[in-house]
């Protein structure tokens, strides 16, 4: 049977955490069909078409998707499931939101975060925030699986040439959940959660002024700006900014992680980044015990020097 | 992850295996407090000491207070921390409930007052002397006192202070100077007194202070001094606390530690006199001070436990992560692996372990002297409250030390934390009495007074953990060997000072505070050897944490070994006597 | 308005967990145990709404074993009403706790339900999500912000790069994120009330549930130990290995 990727859209544009998710999907090896389900969404499937590998695309375009809300979209997956084996998301927010829902519906399990595909029924994820990964087989007939994005590389977004299949749903119109509206961040920064570089700062800042130091650092690699808990709990910065295990849980290609001493709490939301760089005055900082590379400096003078010279 | 969690299992075991918590609440009538409840709200409590108390201690260390146009000002986020400690209810733990407290036994107290002191000992001498307030008037005031400053201190509303010091009276408090004239249904107080911990701040609305004072019909010396109450704040036409009292703090110490604990200098009475309602009868003042001593001192000793268990939490960390060692391949190893840190490690452990076990047993002696059996349980009250004084602030002085040690260079730089817990250790085998004081008291009032009857009660329990470790055979064969020769030697100290300090006037105050020490030390053997015996028997049913257990009994053998036989050369030192101390004319010197 | 908050028992956050060394799983005897710090978000929040008088009653519900009584208490603690433990040998997995809770919803019919968005041991983020769909009921999950107004809760929503509000008519389930509250300390005189607060024992067959196995957990290990690497001295030779040995610039 094949396997069904629920597609990360916005409508107009495809997200690139569906890429990473066609990867997780290709590993588990099965004919791989993506659907596109939002209202005038044909433009993301438009885009999802081009991905190579896909032997379909499944347009359901219909007003009561619109915004994609996970009370509307889980009967659309539910009724899709019957034919196939797994039902794969990335695990975004909406994934996260979608995927127990349509399990439940479906009586069966959801496995959430997947790092790893070790056959079509095991899996691996983190448990305890990443401090253990579990091995876990699916027992159920179908496998509902989100999957985390940084642990697989994107799939090429260009180069295929998929057919897309419109299929025909009209939804419940209720509304029981209905959408008000949405903020979304009008940062010129990349999203925590998904930039290819993080910049964070922890207590050694001092202040929540001295963050405008890391900001100004961030803006000139294109870096989102993270903070420790204890930045946060000093009230420095918002907890939005949290990186943690109790805040996000980031894998950028490259993190710099400034006066931060690299509490374990800490370590475990960054510590799978691909490379780490710790700034800090003190040379006993743990942060340094994870860090490819190290330097030891007071990171006033540090960071506007690194600002210069990049 | 916090930089202080509450040794809870510890807390845990000594509470249930060596104090019996919930035979003495079954036997205090309390039948709704039992180890479960404890445990739930030491969690509690656990959490806002890590949480909200012991990220603020360096702070207070750093920033210290300071006196600005009205009043002192202390260490910014205190006054936050103090409202949610306030808002926790924490003030109330031990108060009774007709004044708003939640009458829980003295020992609940002291486990979570252990808490406390630990995450943040400048900040939790404010709720710590409030306590002593509540006592006093709790003991000697008049139920109209009682009534309007009870209910708002136990809430925390308010906070209380002790005003005894003078520049002139120190330990001898028969010194004081401070007057107080009466004026219809009130005193006017005037007189300047010294050394008074959180004699002001802004975290509350009021402030109710305690003072020494002399009347001014009072006799000379110690039986002329009385207690009163000097709001900082008087009640308006409307009852409301807004009309500032003459009373103020005109200066601030500079302090070797605890900065974050305003040490002041109370003036009282600069313009018209500060009104002052006097606490029970007249002359009685004194009086009324001792009543209070043993809460107080074990209080202290407290402390000494407390800012030790700190250091060993700064310490620990500290020795698995600092690498300093390189093995052959290059690779660095953690400075724990070497014999002499883990030595210094398990010094501080033990020590640490057997100073919460005699802290809380003693605590319990309080709770057990309202029941059967009061005069005995009394009686330890009154023996175990200089050693726990005495001892355990004198053993934080070590500890603390050490876990700069440990530190090596690092420790002795501020930077790292460590040196912190020295320096605010340094006070505890000071105030509320010095170590000398104490030792005085437990040779004097404790032991001659008696013909050394209280020691001979407590020797006497000691030989029975005694018998009982050498019934369990090769076992305990270590702890049982130690503490033999540690109770030989207290038996012997016992009856060398009652033979000969009649007939050497200088005898006793010579050996006194070596004397407080040997009992320190055999009290620690006898409750880690007593540890060790219940650790066992809980391994054997298959109950509790075995790693906790077996690391138990693993440091019961270490302090057997390594500081129980401190009692031997303490008993060399007792026996010398004061020849030697008294022989050099002070010119020699 | 009754509200329901499910409450998890689980390791405390400050406590680093350790795999068992036959990677059976990881090791949590004697381990200090709490409640899911997603879990305390969701009580804070109905206390807060109770206290606001929009609620009425506040039903904890905790499944697992018996020591999840202590979980309850502490809900008890901070201003919930009663608990009711569904006294499980284990804890069963998220769907069969959704079932079990479905049932208790059932049974209570409260308008509100809320639970944490995910327990920080097993991080699977669907509990909550999958009650919604077995009752039928909407969801907003990862809720910072909730308001109730008209009949219908509104929920303001952590999605990534932003927030997104929905209104949900009730009953609804809503799910906590961190920003939605700081929760409380329990405050002493409500430790020892909590006591008194009726708490009901109730097993997964009274309510007609019979927890069944979805999954097997074949291999718990340690993450790969990350290695430190070297130290620069300038942040000229930083700059240079980021940009040729590491080429992440």
């Amino acid at each position: 049977m094949a396997i069904l990727i629920i597609a990360e859209h916005d409508d107009r544009t495809l997200k690139s955490a569906t890429l990473n998710a066609v990867t997780a999907a290709a590993q588990i090896g099965a004919e791989l069909h993506l659907l596109v389900a939002g209202r005038d969404c044909r433009a993301a499937a438009g885009q999802a078409a081009r991905i190579p590998g896909l032997a379909k695309v499944l347009l359901a375009d219909d007003a009561s998707l619109a915004q994609q809300l996970a009370e509307k979209v889980s009967p659309l997956v539910v009724e899709l499931a019957k034919d196939y084996s797994h039902i794969v998301a990335p695990a975004t927010t909406s994934g996260k939101n979608l995927l127990p829902r349509v399990a439940a519906l479906l009586g069966v399990a959801q496995l959430s975060e997947v790092i790893g595909v070790e056959s079509t029924d095991t899996f691996r994820r983190p448990i305890y925030a990443g401090n253990a990964i579990a091995t876990v087989q699916s027992l159920d007939s179908v496998k509902v699986l989100t999957v985390r994005g940084s642990a697989f590389e994107p799939a090429p977004a260009e180069g295929g040439g998929t057919p897309i299949e419109s299929i025909h749903f009209a939804g419940d119109a209720g509304d029981s959940a209905r959408f008000v509206g949405e903020q979304v961040a009008v940062s010129e920064r990349p999203e925590l959660s998904s930039a290819r570089i993080v910049v964070s700062g922890g207590r050694g800042l001092g202040s929540g002024e001295s963050f405008a130091l890391l900001e100004r650092l961030a803006d000139k690699l294109g870096a989102a700006v993270g903070a420790s808990r204890a930045a946060v709990d000093a009230g420095f910065v918002p907890n939005d900014r949290q990186v943690g295990q109790t805040g996000k849980i980031v894998a950028p290609d490259l993190y710099i992680a400034v006066g931060i001493s690299g509490a374990i709490q800490h370590l475990a939301g960054m510590k799978e980044s691909k490379v780490i760089v710790a700034i800090n005055k003190d040379e006993e900082a743990p942060i340094f015990q994870v860090a490819d590379y190290g330097l030891v400096a007071d990171l006033f003078e540090a960071i506007p020097e690194l600002e210069r010279k990049l | 992850m916090s930089d202080y969690i509450h040794p809870y299992r510890d807390a845990e075991f000594v509470l249930n295996e060596l104090v019996e918590l919930d035979r003495l609440c079954a036997d205090a009538g309390l039948s709704d407090v039992n180890g479960e409840l404890v445990s739930a709200i030491l969690a509690e409590a656990g959490k806002l000491g890590s949480e909200v108390l012991a990220p603020l201690n360096r702070t207070g260390d750093t920033l210290g207070v300071r006196l600005g146009e009205s009043g002192v000002e202390e260490t910014p986020g205190f006054a936050d921390v103090y409202r949610q400690f306030q808002e926790g209810g924490w003030p109330s733990l031990t108060a009774a409930e007709a004044f708003g407290g939640q009458g829980l036994p003295n020992v609940v107290g002291t486990a979570v007052n252990e808490i406390w002191h630990s995450a943040n000992l400048a900040f939790a001498l404010c709720p710590m002397l409030t306590q002593g307030a509540i006592e006093s008037i709790a003991h000697h005031g008049s139920d109209m006192l009682k009534g309007s400053y009870l209910p708002r201190l136990v809430s925390g509303e308010w906070t209380g202070t002790m005003n005894l010091t003078e520049p002139d009276a120190g330990s001898d408090l028969a010194a004081v100077k401070t007057k107080a004239v009466p004026q219809g249904d009130h005193y006017l107080i005037t007189g300047q007194k010294i050394f008074i911990t959180w004699g002001d701040h802004q975290m509350t609305e009021n402030i109710a202070h305690l003072v020494l004072a002399r009347l001014p019909d009072a006799p000379f010396g110690v039986k002329g001094i009385s207690l009163f109450i000097v709001p900082k704040f008087l009640p308006d036409r409307e009852g409301r606390f807004t009309v500032r009292n003459d009373v103020a703090c005109v200066s601030l110490e500079h302090k070797l530690g605890i900065h974050g604990s305003p040490t002041c200098v109370m003036s009282f009475g600069d313009k018209e006199g500060a009104v002052g309602y006097l606490v029970g009868e007249p002359h009685k003042g004194l009086a009324y001070m001792f009543t209070m001593m043993n809460h107080a001192r074990q209080a202290v000793g407290l402390q000494g436990l407390s800012v030790a268990e700190r250091a060993y939490q700064q310490a620990l960390p500290y020795a698995k992560e600092r690498l300093q060692g390189t093995n052959k391949d290059g690779s660095r190893f953690s400075i724990i692996k070497f014999p002499d840190v883990r030595r210094m490690l398990l010094q501080m452990k033990a020590s640490n372990e057997a100073m919460r076990a005699l802290a809380l047993v003693a605590a319990a002696e309080t709770d057990r002297a309202h029941g059967a059996d009061a005069a005995r349980h009394q009686g330890r009250v009154e023996l175990l409250t200089p050693i726990v004084k005495g001892w355990l602030t004198e053993l934080a002085q070590e500890v603390t030390a050490l876990g700069i040690q440990i530190h090596g260079g690092m420790g002795f730089i501020e930077e790292t934390g460590a040196a912190q817990h020295y320096r605010d250790a340094r006070i505890l085998t000071i105030y509320e009495g010095t170590t000398g004081i104490q030792a005085l008291d437990l040779v004097g009032r404790k032991t001659l007074a008696n013909q050394g009857a209280l020691l001979a009660d407590l020797l006497e329990e000691i030989g029975e953990t005694l018998q009982q470790l050498e019934a369990g055979g090769e076992r305990f064969a270590v702890q049982a060997n130690a503490l033999r020769n540690a109770l030989e030697a207290g038996r012997e100290a016992r009856r060398f000072l009652l033979d000969n300090a009649a007939r050497d006037p200088s005898l006793a105050g010579s050996v006194s505070v070596d004397f407080l020490l040997l009992f320190g030390y055999l009290s620690g053997g006898w409750l880690l050897g007593k540890s060790a015996l219940r650790a066992q028997a809980l391994l054997n049913a298959g109950g509790g944490d075995a790693r906790f257990l077996n690391a138990k009994l693993v440091t019961s053998r270490f302090y057997a070994e390594h500081l129980l036989p401190r009692t031997g050369a303490l008993l060399a030192a007792i026996k010398a006597g004061s020849a030697s101390i008294m022989a050099l004319d002070e010119d020699q010197f | 308005m009754k509200i329901l908050v499910t409450v998890k028992r689980v390791i405390d956050y400050n406590v680093k967990v350790r795999v068992k060394p036959d990677h059976s799983d990881v090791d949590l005897a004697n381990v200090k145990m709490a409640m899911n710090p997603f879990c305390e978000i969701a009580v804070e929040e109905a206390v807060r709404l109770k206290e606001a008088g929009l609620a009425t009653e506040i039903l904890a519900v905790s499944v697992g074993p018996k020591a999840c009584q202590e979980q309850i208490r502490t809900a008890l603690a901070l201003g919930a009403d009663r608990g009711i433990h569904i006294e499980t040998e284990d804890f069963p997995e998220s769907l069969e706790v959704a079932r079990l809770l479905a049932k208790v919803v059932e049974a209570e019919r409260p308008e509100l339900i809320i639970t944490g968005k995910q327990s920080i041991d097993s991080d699977n983020n669907q509990t909550g999500q999958m009650l919604a769909a077995l009752l039928d009921l909407p969801q907003g999950t990862f809720a910072s912000a909730l308001k109730l107004a008209d009949g219908r809760v509104e929920v303001t929503r952590e999605i990534d790069g932003g927030l997104q509000t929905l209104s949900l008519s009730l009953p609804a389930v809503v799910t906590t994120d961190l920003r939605l509250n700081e929760p409380r300390y329990a405050s002493l005189p409500n430790i020892m009330k909590a006591k008194k607060k009726p708490l009901e024992v109730r097993t997964p067959a009274e309510l007609g549930v019979q927890p069944r196995a979805h999954t097997r957990l074949l291999k718990v290990e340690a993450p790969a130990e990350r290695k430190g690497g070297i130290k620069v001295a300038s942040i000229d030779e930083l700059v240079e290995k980021l940009k040729n040995e590491a080429k992440v610039i």
